[in-house]
């Protein structure tokens, strides 16, 4: 979306190497913040290849521990880790990461708050041939029900670089969810200011605004542009952080644009869509509707085609503004 | 044996009836509690606190402090009794357990001073203490970090992710305290999944074990001054030991495992138990 302004800018390494995927930008952060500080360490749980993080292995064998395929041990040792001053980055499948070692990412990561950052790879249906064990469309609403933790779903690669390095500021646990192999369209600037907590607006409008996040950023902003076209004005904010949650930017598109739509590749209760939902029957009714998945374990298929099954897309985005402002 | 030996063993004696009568003090103020496993481990935590852990209970965040996990949670009572004698704690707090914002609940709170981390739900400890090891050995700190495990928790799974991967780490820096009072909330352990044969287990694993009587404290001792069992394994010390151990009523009684502590249990006990330190 945003390539065109940046074709002069000359891409750096990170961006090149990343080739559009966040799984990948987030490995090459953690290598970033490594040389950054001596306490970062990463842990992978047989997940090396999955982040990129082969080249980092060899150059610093001693700064990555290998749990093997063990979600609950990494994430004791993650904790453990963090109370002596490491900073360790863990590296995980999101739908693994998540549920099989929840109780360690609540008691030793969230209750006890240490400094851990979770990379999670495969979020939302990036793997919706792997079926339902592999589906990750619940992640957001748990992680938000932790005290202490920071949610974030960068919105492309690019993204995902800003915000990995953006946890070297926290003083508590942080989740970031990450994509899988294949390319995620770019959407944000290569240098685009990020800040954890505040919303990216990516494009103005008045009539009706789409808050989306992760996967879902490129299809509401394809749904702005062709909803433009029918002299609907759509603002766009890229709802990166999902905790600490921008209530600021989601009252003030309330009150300005009077209707507000949610996008994001998770079921719709608990996570983004929840989220805003929340906040506006508090603050300010507004009238909603949510782009998002069903109350149901998913179906197999390809991604970009189970994608258009739950409507995750700009047809349905746009469709969704639509019948809001009928 | 010297006297000063036989008067350090006595002096941690007292250690431990001090740690037992405080937890009796501490369940009866709360009204009930997990009196058995905390009895059980008393013996153990005394030589831990008095004898075998470099600290400073005015310094609790002293960064090259050795480091303790308390991973059976519910004995808290116990380490809340140890970190009050050591001085990490006021004795007052000992009459908050269970009390309104008190910073001793039933399970250990990292906020409290002396504290590592925050434990209750079972099996969480030995891989949380794996990554407290792997911090030392990653910042070339000479730290040791022991790891108290109870016996009904060795039925989480967790706990053998963990013990792969401390004996794949080589941590001999590491060493883990089996608390093996062989009796779970529901019934003895042997009845409701055995862990034996357990040694044997935990060397195929990898780890160097002992095994001593829990109670015996010159026994105790004597082990703990043996670590490392191994320079390239982690230690497993399996100590055997009587639920309830001090009071005769609730010694090997599962009913003890968290019970009403009445001011007519509370005065039996205590008298049973004799004047300590």
């Amino acid at each position: 979306m945003n390539d065109a302004m940046n074709k002069d800018v000359a891409r750096p390494e990170w961006e090149v190497k990343a080739e559009d995927q966040s799984r990948l930008a987030f490995g090459l952060a953690v290598g970033e913040l490594a040389g950054r500080d001596p306490k970062v360490v990463a842990i992978s749980a047989d997940t090396i290849d999955l982040f990129g993080l082969r080249g980092f292995l060899e150059r610093s064998p001693e700064r990555l521990i290998e749990a093997g395929i063990a979600e609950q041990s990494a994430m004791g040792m993650a904790a453990g880790l963090a109370t002596t001053g490491m900073r360790p980055i863990l590296c995980g499948y999101a739908p693994f990461i998540t549920t099989r070692s929840l109780e360690q990412l609540r008691n030793d990561v969230a209750y006890a708050n240490q400094r851990v950052v979770i990379g999670a790879a495969c979020g939302g249906i990036v793997l919706a041939m792997a079926g339902g064990t592999h589906h990750a469309v619940e992640d957001l609403a748990i992680m938000r029900n932790m005290p202490n933790m920071t949610v974030i779903a960068p919105a492309d690669a690019r993204q995902t670089w800003h915000a990995a390095l953006a946890t070297e500021q926290l003083d508590g646990p942080c989740y970031i969810r990450l994509g899988g192999k294949f390319a995620e369209p770019p959407v944000t600037a290569m240098d685009a200011d990020f800040q954890i907590g505040k919303a990216e607006q990516l494009r103005p409008g008045d009539d009706i605004t789409v808050i989306a996040c992760g996967a879902l950023v490129a299809p509401a902003l394809a749904a702005a542009e062709a909803l433009a076209a029918s002299g609907i004005n759509v603002r766009v904010l890229n709802m990166h952080t999902i905790k600490p949650l921008d209530t600021h930017a989601i009252l003030a598109a309330a009150a300005e644009t009077g209707a507000i739509v949610t996008a994001e590749e998770h079921r719709t209760t608990g996570g983004l869509g929840g989220a805003v939902a929340e906040l506006l029957a508090l603050e300010q009714p507004t009238p909603m509707r949510m782009v998002g998945m069903p109350d149901e374990f998913a179906i197999v298929g390809p991604t970009a085609r189970v994608r258009e099954h739950y409507g995750l897309s700009e047809a349905a985005i746009a469709a969704a503004c639509r019948d809001l402002l009928k | 044996m010297t006297s000063n030996y036989a008067a350090r063993i006595e002096a941690l004696r007292d250690d431990a009836l001090g740690i037992r009568r405080n937890v009796w003090r501490a369940l009866h103020g709360a009204g009930s509690g997990h009196m058995g496993g905390s009895c059980s481990a008393a013996d153990l935590l005394a030589a831990l606190y008095f004898n075998h852990l470099r600290l400073r209970p005015d310094e609790p965040d002293w960064p090259e402090r050795d480091r303790f996990v308390l991973s059976k949670g519910h004995a808290n009572a116990a380490l809340g009794a140890a970190l009050a004698r050591a001085g990490f704690i006021e004795d007052g707090v000992l009459d908050q357990f269970y009390a309104y914002q008190s910073s001793f609940g039933m399970h250990p709170d990292i906020k409290m001073p002396g504290v590592e981390m925050s434990t209750g739900g079972l099996g969480h400890g030995l891989s949380v203490a794996i990554g407290m090891a792997l911090g030392a050995r990653m910042q070339t700190k000479d730290f040791r970090t022991v790891v108290m495990l109870g016996d009904g928790e060795l039925q989480e799974g967790s706990n053998w992710e963990g013990a792969m991967a401390a004996a794949q780490f080589k941590l001999a820096n590491l060493t883990a305290i089996l608390d093996y009072n062989k009796i779970q909330q529901s019934g003895a352990v042997a009845e409701m999944q055995d862990l034996e044969p357990l040694a044997d287990k935990w060397r195929a694993f990898g780890w160097a074990v002992r095994e001593i009587d829990g109670h015996d404290m010159e026994a105790i001792v004597e082990a703990l001054d043996a670590l490392p069992f191994a320079t390239d394994k982690p230690s497993l010390l399996i100590a055997h030991t009587i639920k309830g151990k001090g009071v005769s009523f609730a010694e090997g009684s599962f009913l003890w495992h968290n019970n009403l502590v009445t001011d007519d249990v509370y005065e039996k006990a205590m008298s049973e138990l004799g004047d300590g330190a």
